[in-house]
């Protein structure tokens, strides 16, 4: 199942794309889309903020700096 | 009680510009500087120019340092835009071991490098462990963090920090 979006791209980073899809490193803009997307998602998991923003406050609390 | 400005750290642009949101720029006045790569330096001008601009705290402007092939490893793996990238490269070559940041992303790599994170939330509250802001103060910048700022945390975290914070200073009667 997929879903249909609409989002303002910089004009730089879709004439990167292109260039990328043109020159045969990728297969698609969609696919390069796809995957931005996962690797963000993969890179800012809720978890993992929360983690930080807990780390965060006991070293707002409790830090010796 | 006098102070001595001793520490230097390095900044990533969410820091600066979710502070200078909350007016509370002035919780990074006890750094004796805060080195900002060009990248960040540009970023900030572009979303927020007058944080760059407060007379209490010391940044520098660092011009483009060129990354490590560390640094250019683990800004692909965790695709880094190019100030988080320069914000590690300047910790390196500094070697600086704070860097502030909001970013996960930023934060697992320079985790990976072995440099130290904060972020906001942090900032702000060690301001009353620093006794540059009061408790109630920092609550209320706390509090204040989604309608003032675009630092995006999920409320009810957000609910459980502040609940902690006044767990933790505050009596009855702040």
């Amino acid at each position: 199942m997929t879903q249909t979006v609409q989002a303002e791209i910089p004009d730089q980073l879709f004439n990167q794309a292109q260039t990328l899809v043109h020159q045969g490193w990728a297969g698609s803009f969609q696919e390069i889309v796809n995957d931005a997307l996962r690797r963000y998602l993969e890179s800012h998991q809720e978890a993992l903020t929360e983690a930080f923003i807990k780390d965060d406050v006991q070293w707002g609390l409790h830090g010796d700096d | 009680m006098a102070t001595t400005k001793v520490a230097l750290v390095v900044a990533d642009a969410g820091p600066l510009i979710h502070l200078d949101e909350l007016a509370a720029l002035d919780v990074l006045s006890d750094y004796a500087a805060i080195l900002v790569p060009e990248a960040v330096w540009q970023e900030v001008e572009r979303h927020r120019p007058n944080a760059l601009l407060h007379p209490a705290v010391n940044l520098v402007r660092q011009s483009i340092v060129s990354a490590s092939p560390q640094v250019n490893a683990v800004a692909t793996l965790y695709t880094l835009h190019s100030g988080e990238r320069e914000a590690l490269a300047l910790c390196l070559q500094h070697d600086i071991a704070l860097m502030l940041t909001d970013d996960t992303a930023a934060r697992l790599a320079a985790k990976n490098l072995n440099i130290t994170t904060h972020g906001t939330l942090g900032l702000l509250i060690r301001a009353v462990r620093k006794q540059t802001r009061s408790p109630a103060e920092v609550v209320a910048l706390l509090a204040a963090i989604p309608q003032q700022s675009t630092l995006h945390i999920r409320p009810s975290l957000l609910e459980d920090v502040i609940t902690q914070v006044k767990a933790e200073w505050m009596t009855g009667d702040e």
